[in-house]
């Protein structure tokens, strides 16, 4: 046991560190959300509903929760969170709007006309804020699709990679639970926000599994050691005088030849991508299942 | 026979500390007298049987401890020409040993412990050392390759030389050892030992320590000794082709030519560990303490120490993501 102290103080010493610096980042972030208290300055908002669950995926109560949850982090981030359930084609909806607006983004469209007609904002009409429209009515293709539309303030927070992550962990259990997908769209939404948003990735669940499995394998071959020893003769350790007498070291050049090949040279072209937005003053990202 | 001190009467042994004789009884030095001729059935100390085999010249008495020398054993035709005395003790074999293993984690607990070490024993390994002169007559053709870019044309030029080596190497004392009981390969692996020290052979060396004698005779074991001489030969030869791309040969003589032979005992300390029902055998060179042997795996530590890591890396990536997305 003093062999396996010994040899993993370091390890439990950084160990220990980071949990330490886990749990003050985790209170210091706490601590900040009990300070927030931000006061809604939007006057002009048409509705105080924040959850239209058009799709009937939520009941009554589940709905009351995520109201209650919703004005308490509104408070704290200063964004209006808005959600929209739907189960209605959107088609014919997005392309009097947009009128070669693709299937996947007829849910954008509804999102931000939804956003500006109800005049949502924390701050003024069409100031900072959240709006998540899942719409579970299928496509043709026989996907649903999900927009979460930002501005203001959560506009400038939120990286493509955060909308992901977000809209990731939504879809994680929204088949089978609504009401806990749509609460961790509010919490992430909170986090995201209160977060210092010094880094815009997000790491893959597993990875840290991975990581620890490849760690243990490589320690246990590297400490696997099986081999008997080394040798540490040479080939002068029994000659005397330690070097072999040359008598005859001869190195006579015979001929030369010279070979030439033309360089093929190659051109290619590579394969690209191209992003698009639809402008204006909303962001946001969408996806489908 | 059996080396007693004339002071109290003890069985003085060799000290490889002191580089002499030594009574651990009354730790006087320089007191041994040579008492007796062994028989090989019976102590000469205290007549108690003894077991030993055909080749056996020198052991411990299970009896009364004392160390015995079989007299017609390191006689004669079985009287080594020169022996290498031990230079480092029990003591510095155990040094050698925690030294080399202690960083191996997988090896069981008491692998090393003070218990385990104090089986540990000094044996004096019987050994050829052969003396040969290498005559190497060679020949081939070299190549040398130059590649360079011109625009869009690579050229390769070749230069082809004629390259002749005649060799002398004058080999000596290439040891083999002459024990049968002794893995070939270790006894290979424990080399080199450091010749200056040979000694010419007295008995008294190898009080305190087990021995034997040649398990075979020097022609039997010739064939050996000229590999190591063919290998070091060709390793030389190689070395003085140097610069070529390529060398074929088109000629190539060895000629080894035996130039004498001599029987000598070299020090080597043995340790015998036991595990899950298999024997584990580790050797250290007597002279430079070289350690030689594979370590057995405990499962048990393997499973804690992989399972720690394992653990502590998912932690310590769980707890970073984790920092990342609050930053």
């Amino acid at each position: 046991m003093r062999q396996y102290f010994h040899y993993f103080k370091w390890l439990y010493i950084v160990l220990a560190a980071i949990a330490v610096l886990t749990v003050v980042l985790h209170v210091g972030h706490w601590m900040l959300a009990k300070t927030m208290n931000y006061q809604r300055t939007n006057t002009e908002c048409i509705t105080d509903e924040r959850v239209f669950d058009g799709a009937g995926v939520l009941n009554d109560k589940e709905e009351e929760k995520l109201r209650r949850l919703i004005a308490k982090r509104e408070r704290q981030t200063g964004c209006d969170i808005v959600l929209v359930t739907l189960n209605e084609p959107l088609e014919a909806y997005a392309r009097e709007i947009e009128p070669g607006v693709r299937s996947e983004e007829f849910v954008r469209v509804y999102a931000e006309q939804r956003w500006e007609n109800d005049g949502f904002g924390y701050d003024r009409p069409d100031g900072d804020g959240v709006i998540l429209v899942d719409n579970w009515s299928r496509a043709d293709d026989g996907s649903i699709h999900t927009w979460l539309c930002t501005t203001g303030r959560a506009r400038d927070a939120y990286y493509e990679e955060d909308i992901d992550h977000l809209l990731d962990n939504v879809y994680h259990y929204v088949e089978k639970n609504p009401y806990r997908a749509y609460k961790t769209y509010v919490n992430d939404f909170y986090h995201d926000m209160l977060g210092w948003k010094v880094f815009h990735m997000y790491v893959p669940g597993y990875v840290p599994w991975l990581a620890g499995i490849i760690a243990a394998v490589i320690f246990c071959v590297v400490n696997w050691r099986s081999k008997e020893g080394k040798k540490t003769t040479t080939a002068t350790t029994y000659v005397a005088g330690r070097e072999p007498v040359f008598r005859v070291s001869q190195d006579r050049f015979l001929r030369k030849m010279v070979t030439r090949r033309k360089i093929q040279t190659s051109s290619g072209g590579g394969g690209g991508r191209s992003h698009g937005g639809g402008g204006g003053h909303h962001g946001g990202g969408g996806h489908s299942r | 026979m059996i080396f007693k001190c004339r002071n109290c009467g003890g069985n003085t042994v060799y000290s490889p500390e002191k580089g002499g004789m030594y009574c651990p009884h009354c730790e006087s030095t320089g007191s041994e007298e040579k008492i007796g001729d062994s028989s090989l059935v019976q102590c000469v100390n205290c007549g108690a049987p003894i077991q030993i085999t055909q080749y056996t010249s020198a052991c411990r008495c299970e009896h009364c401890g004392n160390y015995l020398i079989f007299n017609e054993r390191v006689e004669n035709v079985f009287e080594p020409k020169l022996i290498l005395p031990f230079r480092i003790g029990k003591e510095g074999a155990a040094a050698a040993m925690e030294k080399e293993f202690s960083r191996r984690l997988f090896a069981p607990a008491d692998f090393l412990s003070a218990k385990s070490l104090e089986k540990m024993e000094g044996v004096y390994v019987p050994f050829w050392l052969y003396d040969y002169d290498a005559d190497y007559d060679f020949a081939g053709e070299g190549t040398r390759v130059r590649t360079w870019r011109s625009g869009d044309t690579e050229y390769t030029e070749t230069s082809y030389f004629e390259v002749v080596r005649r060799m002398d190497v004058d080999f000596d004392r290439i040891p083999v050892d002459a024990s049968i009981a002794m893995d070939d390969s270790v006894m290979d692996l424990m080399e080199p030992y450091d010749y200056r020290a040979l000694a010419d052979f007295a008995p008294q060396y190898m009080s305190g320590f087990f021995g034997e004698v040649y398990n075979q005779k020097a022609e039997e074991l010739d064939e050996r000794a000229q590999a190591k001489a063919r290998q070091a030969s060709e390793e030389l030869l190689q070395g003085s082709l140097t610069g070529y791309t390529t060398v074929r040969p088109y000629r190539k003589n060895l000629h080894l030519t035996r130039e004498g032979f001599c029987y000598a005992l070299m020090p080597v300390w043995q340790y015998a560990y036991r595990y899950r029902d298999k024997s584990y055998l580790y050797h250290v060179n007597g002279q430079t303490g070289k350690v030689i042997g594979v370590t057995p795996v405990s499962r048990g530590k393997v499973l804690a120490y992989g399972a720690s890591v394992f653990a502590a890396v998912t932690a310590l990536c769980y707890m970073a993501v984790h920092v990342l997305e609050i930053l």
